[in-house]
């Protein structure tokens, strides 16, 4: 008989109140000889799906509930004792963070928390622990009104015994309340961490919470590590005098039967319809005809048998899986987001020709999604198979993923809720976790150590695995990582290393459920006004079998459909790009030449490194190129042998190409005897090693774990015997295909996302080839997204000989747009620190009055604030203007200092509480004579004041003043040199990476004036040179020239000394208002606003420098 | 410290011997009639000088209300009261 239970404990899912993973708590439970265990997170059961999976797989019986809060800041520990108790938790839950978010504007947001009315109203199915020995509910009158409710078998006194003063005279003083109440006490644990060493970070999380220090939060700390999980008979040991309080944890445990994994009861809409199959029979049906009818292409009237009797393959596979409501209930979002579509794009929009948003993923293989419009690429033609996405041996609902345009599913989500009920639906949650560099600077701040000390080492650092801080503060100072509070540092990092932060919104995946589904998980406002969230992630959605959909926004989606609509405005074609030749030479030479720069997907450095060698030719390649570059291939050792083999069939025709065993053919043949695609695993399993596709999908779900290692393992003996028994094959072919098989576990693509994607990267290349000018305006206009900045993409369209134009005042409009010649004009919008109503206001008073003809004529009319009116200036937007005014239409040096001192004596409209004050149009005084500005300042005030620069290159004005040396060569002398020779150069920094795959190696992608530059760094180099790599914009190496004909003749620099170009800064200008009318610190904020100090524009290049992909953290500088 | 200034309540060492678990039996050979209470302090564990001590509030048999306390990195006994 076991001794006793843990009814009260916390795991990270309680966020800074909890140091352990549910799983962790699981494990060591059941080691420390626990036969049952609660988790019960404060607020929340974010935790319990993945809490209840791992009690399961180690016989440990899980007990669910919650630590609330009440409105009085006492606490109540709640139990669930059947499935009724679970949906007042849920319910319960879900009240409690009502309010944890800005409804509106102003509203009172506050923590979560209950009142005891409500609580009142849901306890059935609940048993009601008193509470925790700091913030328990410690007095009568309210013990009594919770044992009207709950009833004296489900309230319960809670003892603890922390270890602290006066522990005892407290549990003995509550069991002489619970005697008076008339209800048992029952001991319990408060666990928080599930091993010792654990422990010291729940005092940091402590001090995290509080935003302070460890120092200065003593009162606030446990004082001890007794909140450490304790084997049963040493809790027993805690409790020498409450025997009775131990027993009834046995009790209490023994009562409770409720299993999450099964008694939740969850329903999708049309689940239970018995009509869905026959309609969804209808549906495809009447779409088939249209597909593959008399009316269809002829191409694909040829396919009419093959698709026939795949449309057959899955309706059965679906009517056996009793899956058709689970397709309809797609199909109706789908229609719900065509509506959407019409009223976001308006009704005569070019964009009215593309479908509201599209596939991606393995639904992609579907010929019901094709025909339903859940997918836009034919899986007959594409010989996609249905295998990885649908089979007959599913065990969970498959996969659905949707690619909207991001304005389309702003509003599309909010809608969902009010289609199927705000009770009934929820986007999913997502936990980011603790990585090292967030972990350096909040364990760095509670552990007292210097800020500028920290920040230091957190820019140092890789940035993901904090169990490698050590390594980041030896690199920043060394020898520190093993003194004082430094070895602390890296001590708590390592120990919180993946742990949840805090909920969040997953990118797109939705829940609804015919029942409400705060019945079945609590739901929280998310932080988007109108939006709600699951307090579970897609893992533990999975595990209670929600139907989830992801409605995921697509940025080149967008970009597309902003280009279409360009091109209908400015040259009157209406694009249908489902019907755009597939097969465009210029497109294709493109693509080859790897002159992909902002397309989808292929633009990458590493994109376009392969294309040079793979030089696909078909969609079917691209399809396979898009796929090509992700670490499952690539670790697999399959992009190699793929690429070589390629450039062999390209020279020689006659080429056979190798295949391990003849039963491989088939399902490699189409990527040359490799493992490019996820739904080639199954394929080579089920035709080498005889696997069902059930098993085959098993092994393919093993790989895609975190920690897959293990779960493949349990595959590979089977997979051995199936070859060996099903082709006679030896063990050692056997191992050799098992290798292959194994290498990929890591993310690929099923071939149908590929080839999802690639139709994409195909049509936005071709848009890009034939309609430069739209094409980049779009970009521009959808920023953020893609691998390369804006100012990037700007100087590779200069190259292309694409104009690109800064804002203007009387020109731009408040997106980019295009000039009567075709060149490009950086919209108003992009200058930064200036809101967007004030640059609306301008240019609506500019379209309603005419262009603006002086400065004080601007002044007068623009309805933008003056902190507004100095940032335009700065950007360049009024040199026009200016110019025009002065008569110096053609002046080498921009005015834009004179302009700042005419708008600074227009004194232009000031903020009043009705709007904006416009000045008057009076004449204004002709400027002292001042200083003009130098090309480098200028082009200093572009970055500072819009990201980017359309004028000359900075690497072009470095060279010309003699900042690089002499014998320094650009990218387009290198294209000249031969392979083998010692160059120097340098460039401004494009994109900084260090993939996982590549054994540390860091590609550093520069650009100069002249194109692109690929850096190679070894590992020894980079270590030597992290700062300098890891911050600095302007680089000058020396290395190595590579350029090797297997390579596609891709050039690199194998570098083995870096540098930092030393860029001319000084103060160019200050702005600073004199006239005693002046607000306070107006040029203080216009100047913070623009992301430069308050004594100017900025001198140094590093402050304005454009942020680049660095390092797999995003965009920075 | 300025002269004629001392600190009040400042710990001083003891013998003790000790029982099961840790508890006191007899405290400068005096003997522990009860333990009233017992709690215990780990904090400090980031700076040089880490705090680990287990309290105990005991009564001896000639009526004395003590508190002593065993530093659990030196294993040494001290009276806090």
């Amino acid at each position: 008989m076991f001794v006793y239970v843990e009814l009260h404990a916390h795991s990270a899912f309680s966020f800074l109140d909890g140091t352990s993973l549910p799983e962790e708590l699981a494990v060591a439970a059941a080691a420390a000889g626990y036969e049952s265990f609660a988790l019960t997170d404060h607020n929340t059961v974010s935790g319990a799906m993945e809490f209840a999976a791992a009690a399961h797989s180690v016989g440990l019986k899980a007990i669910h509930g919650a630590e609330v809060d009440l409105e009085d800041g006492r606490h109540l520990t709640l139990l669930v004792v059947e499935p009724a108790g679970w949906r007042n938790l849920c319910r319960l839950l879900t009240l409690a963070h009502a309010r944890t978010r800005e409804e509106r504007t102003g509203a009172p947001v506050q923590p979560p928390m209950l009142a005891l009315d409500d609580l009142l109203g849901h306890s059935d199915g609940l048993i009601c622990l008193s509470g925790c020995a700091g913030h328990g509910v410690g007095d009568e009158a309210t013990l009594w009104r919770l044992r009207e409710s709950f009833g004296s078998d489900r309230l319960r006194v809670e003892l603890q015994r922390p270890y602290l003063s006066g522990d005892r005279a407290h549990n003995r003083r509550l069991a002489r309340l619970a005697q008076r109440i008339g209800v048992p006490t029952v001991a319990t644990g408060n666990v928080h961490a599930h091993q010792r060493s654990r422990a010291p970070l729940q005092d940091a999380f402590v001090a995290i919470a509080h935003h302070t220090t460890l120092d200065a939060s003593e009162p606030l700390r446990r004082g001890n590590f007794s909140h450490v999980l304790a084997p049963p008979r040493a809790m027993v040991a805690r409790f020498p005098e409450f025997p009775e309080a131990v027993a009834e944890t046995r009790e209490l445990a023994a009562r409770i039967d409720f299993d999450l994994r099964v008694d939740l009861g969850y329903r999708y809409p049309g689940a239970e319809d018995p009509a869905t199959m026959r309609r969804l029979s209808e549906l495809c049906q009447s779409r088939f005809e249209r597909r593959y009818g008399p009316e269809a292409t002829a191409d694909a009237r040829v396919l009419r048998p093959r698709a026939e009797a795949r449309l057959e393959q899955e309706l059965a596979i679906i009517a056996s899986l009793n899956l058709s409501g689970f397709f309809l209930l797609h199909h109706d979002m789908l229609e719900l987001a065509r509506e959407v579509a019409v009223e976001v794009r308006g009704p005569d929009s070019a964009r009215g020709l593309l479908p509201p948003g599209r596939g991606r993923g393995s639904s992609v293989s579907s010929i019901v999604c094709y025909l339903t419009g859940l997918s836009h690429v034919d899986p007959v033609a594409n010989e996609l198979l249905i295998g990885r996405f649908l089979n007959d041996e599913l065990t969970a609902l498959p996969d659905i993923d949707l690619d909207f345009p991001r304005d389309v599913r702003e509003v599309l989500i909010p809608r969902i809720h009010t289609r199927y009920g705000r009770e009934r639906s929820a986007l999913v949650a997502a936990f980011p976790t603790y990585r090292a560099r967030g972990a350096i600077r909040e364990l760095g701040k509670a552990l007292g150590l210097p800020a500028g000390e920290i920040e230091r080492v957190a820019r140092a650092s890789e940035g993901w695995d904090a169990r490698r801080v050590g390594d980041d503060i030896e690199g920043a100072y060394p020898g520190r990582s093993r003194q004082g509070r430094w070895r602390w540092l890296a001590q708590l990092a390592a120990e919180a290393h993946g742990l949840p932060r805090h909920l969040s919104q997953h990118s797109g995946g939705m829940i609804v459920a015919t029942r409400p589904l705060i019945d079945c998980v609590p739901i929280v406002p998310a932080a988007m006004p109108g939006r709600q969230i699951a307090q579970w992630d897609k893992d533990s959605c999975a595990d209670a079998g929600f139907l989830k959909i992801d409605l995921l926004g697509l940025g080149m989606l967008s970009a597309v459909e902003r280009c279409v609509e360009l091109i209908a405005r400015r040259r009157g074609e209406r694009i249908d790009l489902s019907a755009i030749p597939y097969d465009d030479p210029d497109t294709y030479a493109a693509i080859q030449a790897a002159d992909t720069t902002g397309v989808f997907q292929i633009e990458s450095r590493a994109q376009m490194q392969s294309l040079a060698r793979t030089r696909p030719e078909t969609l079917q390649d691209i399809t396979i190129q898009v796929a090509i570059v992700r670490p499952g291939p690539i670790q697999g050792g399959a992009v190699n042998p793929y690429i070589a083999r390629k450039q062999r069939l390209r020279e020689d025709p006659s080429f056979v190409v190798p295949f391990l065993h003849e039963s491989l053919r088939e399902p490699l043949a189409d990527t040359l005897g490799t493992i490019i695609f996820q739904d080639q695993v199954l394929e080579v399993a089920v035709a080498f090693a005889g696997f069902s596709i059930g098993q085959a999908e098993g092994l393919r779900r093993a790989m895609s774990k975190k920690r897959s290692a293990a779960a493949i393992e349990v595959h590979h003996r089977a997979f051995i015997d199936g070859a060996i028994a099903r082709h006679g094959v030896t063990e050692e072919l056997a191992e050799q295909v098992f290798t292959m098989v194994r290498g990929f576990s890591g993310f690929g693509f099923p071939k149908a996302h590929g080839a999802a994607f690639g139709l994409l990267a195909y049509q936005s290349t071709w848009l890009r080839v034939h309609y430069g000018a739209e094409f980049l305006c779009a970009l521009l206009n959808e920023q953020p997204m893609g691998f390369y900045p804006p100012d990037a993409l700007v100087h590779e369209a200069q190259r292309r000989g694409l104009t690109v134009r800064p804002p203007d005042i009387n020109t731009s409009g408040v997106e980019c747009s295009l000039d009567g010649d075709g060149a490009v004009r950086i919209g108003l919008g992009y200058v930064r620190g200036v809101r967007r109503e004030e640059v609306h206001a301008l240019v609506v008073a500019r379209d309603r009055e005419g262009p603006f003809q002086s400065l004080a004529d601007l002044a007068s009319r623009a309805g933008a604030g003056a902190a507004a009116m100095e940032l335009l200036a700065w950007s360049g937007a009024c040199d026009g203007l200016a110019r025009a005014e002065t008569g110096r239409a053609h002046s080498v040096s921009p005015p834009r200092r004179e302009v700042l001192w005419q708008l600074g004596i227009a004194t232009p409209g000031r903020r009043v509480p009705a709007g904006v004050q416009l000045a008057l149009p009076l004449e204004l005084p002709a400027p002292p004579p001042l200083k003009p500005l130098s090309g480098w300042e200028t082009m200093l005030a572009d970055y500072a004041s819009t990201g980017l620069t359309a004028s000359t290159h900075p690497v072009a004005l470095l060279r010309r003043m003699g900042r690089l040396p002499v014998d320094s060569i650009t990218s387009v002398e290198l294209e000249r040199l031969t392979h083998g020779r010692r160059v120097r150069v340098g460039g401004l920094v494009v994109a900084r990476q260090r993939p996982g795959t590549a054994s540390g190696i860091v590609f550093i992608l520069l650009e100069d004036e002249a194109g692109v530059i690929n850096l190679v760094l070894p590992p020894p180099v980079y270590e030597r040179h992290r700062l300098l790599v890891r911050a600095e914009p302007l680089l000058l190496v020396e290395g190595k020239l590579e350029c090797y004909a297997a390579g596609g003749g891709v050039i690199n620099v194998l570098v083995d000394r870096v540098g930092a170009i030393s860029a001319p800064d000084q103060v160019v200008a200050e702005i600073r208002d004199f006239s005693p009318l002046a607000e306070p610190n107006r040029a203080d904020e216009a100047a913070a606003s623009a992301g430069t100090d308050s004594n100017g524009a900025t001198g140094d290049f590093r402050a304005v420098a454009p942020a680049v992909m660095s390092f797999g953290a995003g965009r920075r500088r | 410290m300025s002269p004629g200034q001392r600190r009040l309540s400042v710990p001083r060492t003891i013998r003790v011997r000790a029982g099961p678990g840790g508890r006191p039996v007899s405290v400068d050979g005096r003997q522990v009639d009860s333990v009233r209470e017992s709690w215990l302090i780990e904090d400090h564990w980031w700076t040089e000088r880490p705090l680990r001590r287990r309290y105990w509030e005991i009564v001896t048999v000639c009526g004395r209300d003590e508190v002593v306390f065993c530093d659990l990195v030196s294993g040494r006994w001290w009276r806090q009261r």
